[in-house]
């Protein structure tokens, strides 16, 4: 584990700024939301899989911020990414040193405006942050599923996160539901599987079917995964498990969310202080900041979770059995803004057009945004005025 | 005061084109700027309309207005419809922007039932004083800036783009002739006299 561990504490400044949220909030954003708490939404109804398989309910934890209206009209559901969570904004207590992930989208003023909407953000099914996955206790063994957790696909999270707003939160209208890359799928299967629920769909640097080279680079954090012998084939202890794995899939994965360019200005050939060090410790600080990364990432996630939410990715295809989008995108009753990012080269432009030109082909409301930013796939989570612009336009 | 050319130019498309325009059409605007005449389109005649455009700002302007618009290169969308998908496509002054314009044309006729093209005419009048005067790049209230500052242009008369469509069997359904004010109709030596024209094209 020495490998992973992270040098130099004083280069944690970097890291907090690089990909994250600025934790400090900057003067377009009017106002912070401050302290929120998460809710677990349990069903005791049978839930059954894509696959088939079953479970005997599930739970989902979640988060809202602003209040619902009278008419109950007013909600956004936000969808998170593979290694996102239910908790978008806000802190948890005055001593987070991180806000949620999109805090600088959401909160009173923001683009999604809490003072006009209730937001609403579940942790999906199949992870690893409160809501029902592999790591879960299996009620009939008392141990956690493990491998027995069934296969999860998007459209299975969708229709956990439909029970929770309907069942759940009693709404049987969202005006929009909102997301970038996993989320932004999954964002996509709400207007297919729910045309008459949701009146906006907000996608953000996603695609309707993975390449193969997005594919293969999570395939490759799956062996890394599944090579350490601590994974057990995945039966390891809660709490312990393929650490290192882990983390070498987080690395790699996370350099196919950032780019060239952005690397380059970020960290181009800096080094960390020439203490004393091994030729193979952390040399450059692109090399410290992954490192840490993988390690922070291990703290927080589950291995399992990582493989089901991946293999989910992979398996995520709207062209269907003819390859024809057309079929699917036939059943989108909302008007939908699909927002692409010249530096994505996980899920390029040319995907988020893909999806543009196959609604717009079936007559549906469609626009295509592409923002000029150099921070590749990761661009929809930073500060970005020109997005935060097109999300309000959007939303009024 | 006379209203700007720019509020003059709008008016001169929106109602020329709009009269062509049936009810609950489909239309394509290509090079939409801020979806004026599109959202005066559904507003007006109950349509459904996609615009095209390149530029961030007008992107963002017609997601506030609720039009449908793309952000992209005009070609590439237009090979990603299919045939006679749209019953209408617009180039309003938007040919003299494009490079190989001819292709567009010839593209938008394959997508579009009917094509509305409307440009400022460089055969006009004034122009040829201006370029006979000086024998420098025309300057006056249309081509308002300086060479160093004018972005690349490929300007268009109303004889160099009748002859094209001849030359293409393009047929020209309609047209329209305005004076230098592009408001009053002309119909004698439009190449001369009239400063804007617009067209309603199909394929012979």
């Amino acid at each position: 584990m020495n490998l992973l561990r992270l040098g130099q504490l004083s280069y944690l400044w970097l890291f907090a700024s690089m990909n994250e949220p600025p934790i400090v909030s900057t003067v377009d954003q009017p106002g912070d939301i401050g302290l929120v708490e998460w809710k677990d939404y349990t069903s005791q109804e049978v839930f059954t899989f894509e696959c088939g398989s079953t479970l005997p309910g599930f739970t989902l934890r979640y988060e809202t911020y602003g209040r619902l209206n009278a008419d109950r009209s007013n909600a956004i559901l936000i969808c998170h990414a593979l290694s996102g969570d239910h908790h978008c904004a806000g802190i948890h207590s005055m001593k987070d040193r991180k806000t949620g992930w999109w805090d600088n989208m959401i909160g009173p003023g923001k683009p999604i405006d809490t003072n006009r909407f209730f937001v609403i953000c579940s942790n999906v099914l199949g992870g690893c942050q409160g809501s029902t996955g592999p790591s879960s206790i299996n009620p009939e063994t008392g141990d956690a599923y493990h491998l027995d957790f069934p296969v999860v696909s998007v459209r299975d999270m969708v229709r956990a996160q439909y029970r929770l707003l309907t069942d759940g939160l009693g709404l049987d209208t969202v005006f929009a539901v909102v997301g970038g890359s996993m989320g932004g799928m999954q964002v996509l299967q709400w207007g297919i599987d729910y045309p008459h629920v949701v009146q906006r769909l907000l996608p953000l640097a996603t695609t309707a079917r993975q390449g193969a080279q997005a594919i293969a680079f999570n395939e490759v954090g799956r062996l890394a995964i599944m090579q350490d012998p601590d994974w057990q084939n995945g039966a390891y202890p809660v709490g312990e498990g393929p650490r290192v794995g882990l983390a070498v899939a987080r690395m790699m994965a996370h350099i196919t969310y950032l780019s060239d360019e952005g690397l380059e200005e970020k960290f181009g050939r800096s080094r960390v202080p020439a203490a004393a060090r091994d030729l193979f410790a952390a040399e450059f600080q692109v090399e410290s900041y992954l490192r840490y990364q993988g390690q922070s990432f291990i703290n927080r996630f589950d291995a399992n979770t990582y493989l089901y939410l991946s293999k989910a990715l992979d398996r995520f295809d709207l062209y269907g059995p003819d390859g024809r989008l057309e079929d699917e995108m036939q059943k989108v009753e909302a008007r939908t803004l699909v927002v692409g990012f010249t530096s994505d080269w996980l899920f390029p432009p040319s995907q988020n057009r893909a999806i543009t030109h196959a609604l717009l082909r079936c007559g549906k409301d469609a626009s295509y945004a592409e923002i000029d930013m150099s921070l590749g796939h990761d661009s929809f989570l930073v500060h970005a005025p020109e997005l935060y612009e097109l999300v309000r336009s959007f939303l009024s | 005061m006379p209203p700007r050319r720019q509020q003059i130019k709008r008016e001169t498309d929106l109602q020329i084109i709009s009269d062509w325009i049936e009810p609950e059409a489909r239309i394509l605007d290509l090079g939409c700027g801020r979806g004026v005449l599109l959202e005066y389109l559904k507003k007006t005649r109950n349509t459904y309309g996609v615009g095209v455009d390149v530029s961030p700002p007008k992107i963002a302007s017609c997601v506030r207005r609720g039009i449908n618009v793309y952000h992209g290169d005009a070609s590439e969308f237009l090979d990603e419809m299919p045939d006679h998908y749209f019953d209408w496509v617009i180039l309003s002054r938007m040919v003299q922007e494009l490079s190989d314009p001819g292709e567009i044309i010839d593209k938008a006729l394959r997508v579009g039932r009917h094509l509305a093209v409307g440009f400022v005419n460089y055969g006009f009048w004034l122009n040829r004083w201006s370029l006979l005067k000086t024998g420098e790049n025309i300057r006056n209230e249309v081509y308002p800036e300086p060479w160093e500052r004018s972005h690349r242009g490929n300007p268009v008369s109303i004889h160099g783009f009748e002859s094209f469509c001849q030359r293409n069997n393009i047929r020209i359904r309609q047209h329209a002739y305005l004076k230098g004010d592009w408001r009053t109709p002309i119909s004698v030596l439009p190449n001369l006299l009239a400063g804007y024209a617009v067209y309603h094209l199909v394929r012979e």
